[in-house]
């Protein structure tokens, strides 16, 4: 009878253990997965124009990440070119424009990880980007503050044939833009 | 001479005429002084930049007055010709008269072919934001067009020049020669 019942016992703690670790490993795969886009958080660049500073950010845009410690971890990410706002209607013109985003013939830009190591304080991320049809690869530190990412890098605009016409000497509009990542994931 | 035909307006030109040779006279200093200053003065970026800004959204305010005043030009009565000249020189006058519309109007038409064409694919903006002039159409980062634009702008830019000295001499000319202010008829003076 007392044998009978702490057998039960046992076996209902072992039962009890395994769905625990169904929810925690769940819990892992669920907390670093995710879908953030411009509701919270911020996709944004900026660069220098005739040497004043200029940022704008893509109203449009969309990301899945899966973090390690998840097995497969990736980051993909889309973003409307012509969502690109930066405050200066000047500006927000011309970027449309065929040597600047030439969102006519590549109205989406993405980014497609091809690893997504865990460091210290974040990840190291690495993937393609692709812009006006041009793919280069860029490697980057995503930072995690609790449910916060963010990176800051910079990324060539000649890489991408961006400006290449108008400017490729970068006399006007410097060749350097930082591409800056403020996410919320919850 | 009969109130209809001139109401004292038969020596000279029209009011309208008159207001946009003097505002054209105006804006044409204002524009070769921000051209050339633009392109060769020793200015930061962001000058140059707000320069050309500003002279291509004058440039349109140029085209829109130089229009203007070839509509009303052409719609009202110019005074007659002058009778002390001899008929080759007042052919003369009239060749130099069309000549100085023809560079009138090239200057502000070739300038907006050059920006339509160019790379940088930059709005026009006239009136800080008022309107956005649009760029002609076809012709978008088309840097064979941009070159030949830029070459007529600079070419006709100096046979301008050219042109406006010629003609302020002409104007000297007359009132040696002739002891003609031909002045009076581009301004509203009594005769």
């Amino acid at each position: 009878m007392m044998n009978a019942l702490v057998g039960k016992l046992t076996r209902l703690r072992y039962a009890g253990l395994f769905v625990a670790l169904c929810i925690v490993s769940a819990s892992v795969y669920a907390l670093n997965t995710y879908t953030v886009d411009n509701k919270g958080s911020k996709v944004g660049f900026s660069g220098e124009h005739v040497g004043m500073k200029f940022s704008g950010v893509f109203e449009k845009w969309q990301a899945d990440l899966v973090l390690p410690p998840h097995s497969n971890p990736s980051i993909t990410a889309s973003f409307d070119l012509r969502s690109a706002k930066t405050g200066d209607f000047t500006y927000d013109t011309a970027l449309l424009e065929g040597d600047w985003f030439d969102v006519k013939n590549h109205p989406q830009g993405s980014f497609v990880s091809d690893s997504v190591e865990m460091i210290d304080g974040g990840f190291k991320v690495s993937g393609q980007l692709t812009l006006r049809g041009f793919s280069k690869t860029q490697t980057f530190f995503l930072k995690q503050t609790g449910n916060k990412l963010s990176a800051n890098f910079a990324i060539n605009r000649l890489d991408y044939r961006i400006g290449y016409d108008s400017d490729p000497e970068a006399e006007w509009v410097g060749q350097d833009i930082m591409m800056i990542l403020d996410l919320e994931t919850q | 001479m009969s109130l209809m035909s001139g109401a004292g307006q038969g020596n000279r030109y029209h009011s309208l005429s008159i207001l946009l040779h003097w505002s054209i006279v105006l804006g044409l200093m204002f524009m070769f002084a921000s051209g050339l200053y633009m392109v060769y003065a020793d200015i930061s970026r962001a000058d140059q930049f707000r320069l050309f800004q500003i002279h291509k959204a004058s440039g349109v305010i140029m085209l829109w007055a130089i229009l203007l005043r070839i509509g009303v030009r052409i719609f009202t009565k110019a005074p007659a010709a002058l009778d002390a000249l001899t008929p080759t020189e007042n052919l003369q006058a009239k060749l130099g008269h069309t000549a100085l519309y023809i560079a009138l109007i090239t200057m502000p038409l070739s300038g907006w072919l050059m920006v339509s064409a160019s790379p940088f694919g930059l709005p026009t903006l006239v009136f800080v934001d008022w309107i956005n002039w649009p760029h002609v159409p076809g012709v978008a980062r088309n840097k064979a067009i941009e070159t030949i634009a830029n070459n007529v702008h600079w070419i006709t830019a100096i046979s301008l020049a050219t042109l406006i000295l010629g003609h302020i001499s002409a104007v000297v000319w007359h009132k040696k020669k002739h002891k003609i202010n031909l002045l009076k008829r581009m301004w509203w003076s009594k005769q």
